[in-house]
């Protein structure tokens, strides 16, 4: 049913002024609170672990601080700073790179792995789905390791598979070309598995009957793929590119470990850029300023997403 | 009758009450908070400083904490000292050293040097740590670079331990297998980068900044030679990423011919590949060039603003510049290094000859010269520069203006001393 029809039985059913005063009633009172005090926990996290830390954020971003001597106001001065800071918006435009390279990884395999697993008829299927999602159990530090000692140029397990091939060794994280290449697949490799169980069920959402009244129709698997799964999945697609793209604005743990940064700055990425402002040279208020633009730059752009998603979304309800 | 009862216990209670608190005051140590990076067999020498301490200190209680070297030389000191729940005694390297020592934060040893303890240090060593006339660190080692080789590998490829800069790009070239590299170098932009890398600059004449202008001096032939030899030697094969820090002994495991390296390694080497027949020579020189290596090492430094500042202060006088025997343990059991004071070189004098010690002792460290201690966006600057003409291709000279100009800018609003 409808939400629009259902809203119009339940109002006709039930009077305004009868629904209001069952509102103002005291038990009606009590459930409310109940359920406030249910949400308290979530609530006061957000507010401590989430807002608090912003507005701290802005407020320190107003200062020069080096985290041993007491903060000096300063006004907008980081901001100006940063507007003239080429490093910061070079290191923007490596994320832009990244991100062009590890969102569009993340959603096309992890769509179609689960296309795929979701093909697998019986228990094949669990086990298939258990050893794809095995990566994302690995903490990133682990992965890191784990790609750097695999990346290595001449020992490492990748470039002895490619000896094997006859093709010429590479240098991988050592080359200012192929490292952030390198990083955007250890990145989409560890979380993969995560984003394919959320196509999986997804796809179980989806009624045989459609398939089925497609396939007599004539349809292939292409056209299928096309009209009906693509389109039954655009919620939980929404929700995937708009979750990589800012996982994607953050990227730093992968990049501290394998490269710090390097070669020649080739995966300075903003989060690290921060960083180094930070802990390297201990400009606490510059550092501040930047991850508050880099908050700024990653809400609007999730909003943009959402919006554009949602324009497109009209003919997805059933 | 009753009411002497309630008074009668009511005083019992006051003294009990009273009793308690003296006990406790009694009791109550001194709490120190020790933090450095180390691992291993240093995890367990920086342990046993406390234990050593507390025996003679039952009133003082030395809490050590270890953490991972990334972590520490990061985050962890930073956000540490931020939320004030910085530790009283920590390790410092000569990059970080300005930092504390100009914010304020580290308190001033100057009153803990009696004369004794002033003369039994190098001058050198203690220059290195004084800002404005004080002492803000305790010098506990004096680390040299040099060139580790392996004999069987080289004289299997018949190549003579590299002299001069032309040999090192040669022999790094030749020595390369598909298993084995050929040199090894610090290729990540760093502070372990640049110590490695000034040796280089300070045999053709260059630096990084005048000492006497306070200016910057990052420019000449000498700095773009210094630039340009370690792009050749990444384009002659150095490898330019290593999953493992290249003050891990690679020279030891066989995945490397030759490394530059500090004397740290030795003990690693003769406790854990003492089977493998690793020679070392000072590092090679370009033509008309002066032999030179780095002497880097960290320090103690006591956190000023801790209210156990004084207790801590004690602790490592007592440690590093008072005992001998501990700081003899540590550069000649632990790890290899040379002591920065007098009396403990004296102690462990027929230790420094032994085995590849010799060849620091008698050819590398008559040519060493103290790591530097720029502010750390100085040490970004000329990073920069190397990782530009290593990786990007960059010419020296134009990576070398760049630097020059940025240090410049850098300068001109600085306001700490250096």
């Amino acid at each position: 049913m409808k939400l629009e029809s259902f809203t119009k039985k339940v109002s006709h059913e039930f009077p305004q002024n009868h629904i209001q005063s069952r509102f103002l009633t005291r038990p009606k009172v009590q459930e409310n609170l109940f359920a406030y005090l249910m949400l308290a926990p979530d609530l006061i996290g957000l507010a401590v672990f989430i807002f608090l830390p912003i507005v701290i954020a802005f407020y320190v971003s107003l200062h020069d601080w080096n985290a041993l001597e007491p903060m000096q106001f300063v006004g907008l001065k980081n901001y100006w700073t940063l507007s003239g800071d080429l490093d910061w918006w070079v290191s923007l435009r490596t994320t832009a790179l990244y991100s062009l390279m590890f969102v569009p990884l993340v959603y096309g395999i992890s769509l179609l792995l689960a296309v795929f697993i979701h093909s697998i008829p019986g228990k094949f299927q669990e086990f298939i789905r258990t050893v794809n999602f095995m990566p994302f159990s690995v903490s990133t530090v682990v992965a890191g390791i784990i790609w750097m000692f695999m990346f290595e140029e001449q020992r490492g397990m990748v470039n002895g598979a490619i000896k094997l091939l006859g093709l010429p060794a590479q240098t991988f994280l050592g080359d200012p070309d192929q490292a952030l290449i390198c990083i955007a697949l250890v990145s989409a490799w560890m979380v993969i598995g995560y984003y394919t169980v959320l196509f999986l069920a997804a796809l179980k959402d989806i009624p045989v009957s459609y398939y089925e009244a497609a396939r007599l129709d004539g349809a292939n698997v292409l056209t299928i793929f096309k009209n009906i799964t693509l389109p039954l999945l655009k919620e939980t697609s929404t929700f995937v590119l708009i979750v990589t793209t800012i996982a994607s604005f953050q990227v730093f743990d992968q990049i501290k470990i394998m490269t710090n940064g390097g070669p020649a700055d080739a995966t300075n990425v903003s989060v690290f850029y921060i960083y180094r402002q930070c802990f390297e040279y201990m400009k606490l208020g510059y550092a501040s300023a930047l991850a508050f633009v880099l908050f700024m730059i990653i809400f609007a752009l999730s909003l943009a997403q959402l919006k554009l998603m949602r324009s497109g979304n009209t003919d997805s309800k059933i | 009758m009753r009411k002497r009862v309630w008074r009668l216990l009511g005083l019992l209670a006051v003294l009990t009450l009273l009793a308690g608190v003296c006990t406790a005051g009694a009791q109550e140590k001194t709490r120190i908070k020790f933090w450095t990076f180390h691992s291993n067999y240093e995890k367990e020498f920086m342990i046993s400083l406390g234990q050593e301490y507390m025996k003679v200190n039952p009133n003082v209680e030395i809490v050590y904490e270890n953490i991972p070297e990334s972590e520490y030389m990061g985050a962890k000191l930073t956000t540490a000292f931020a939320a004030n729940s910085g530790p009283d005694v920590f390790v410092i390297s000569p990059g970080d050293f300005l930092k504390y020592a100009n914010s304020g934060l580290a308190l001033d040893l100057t009153p803990y040097f009696t004369d004794k303890i002033r003369a039994d240090f190098l001058k050198s060593s203690l220059d290195a740590v004084t800002v404005k006339g004080k002492i803000y660190a305790i010098p506990f080692e004096v680390e040299l670079l040099g060139l580790y080789y392996n004999k069987d590998m080289l004289a299997k490829a018949n190549v003579a331990p590299p002299k001069t800069w032309q040999e090192l790009i040669g022999a790094t070239k030749k020595l390369k297998t598909d298993q084995v590299a050929g040199l090894v170098i610090e290729p990540q932009r760093g502070y372990y980068q640049n110590f490695t890398w000034y040796p280089f600059l300070w045999q053709g004449g260059g630096t990084v900044i005048n000492v006497q202008t306070k200016k910057s001096a990052f420019k000449g032939r000498a700095v773009e030679n210094a630039l340009k030899l370690w792009a050749d030697l990444i384009k002659a094969g150095a490898p330019s990423k290593l999953a493992k820090g290249t003050w891990e002994p690679f020279i030891g495991d066989g995945s490397a011919a030759m490394q530059i390296c500090g004397t740290w390694i030795i003990a690693r080497l003769e406790k854990d590949f003492a089977d493998k027949n690793i020679g070392l020579v000072p590092l090679p020189t370009p033509p008309g060039g002066k032999a030179a290596t780095d002497a880097g090492g960290w320090k103690f430094m006591v956190n000023g603003k801790s209210k156990n500042a004084d207790a801590a202060a004690k602790f490592a006088m007592w440690a590093l510049a008072e005992n001998v025997n501990l700081p003899l343990k540590w550069c000649t059991e632990v790890k290899f290094a040379y002591s920065p004071r007098k009396s403990v070189v004296q102690a462990g004098a027929a230790i420094y000859g032994k085995g590849l010690r010799k060849v620091f002792t008698d050819q590398i460290y008559e040519t060493a010269i103290g790591e530097p201690r720029y502010p750390a966006e100085i040490v970004g600057f000329v990073g920069d520069a190397l990782q530009e003409v290593m990786f990007k291709n960059v010419a020296p000279r134009q990576a070398a203006q760049k630097a020059d100009q940025k240090i410049k800018q850098f300068l001109k609003d600085f306001k700490g001393s250096m």
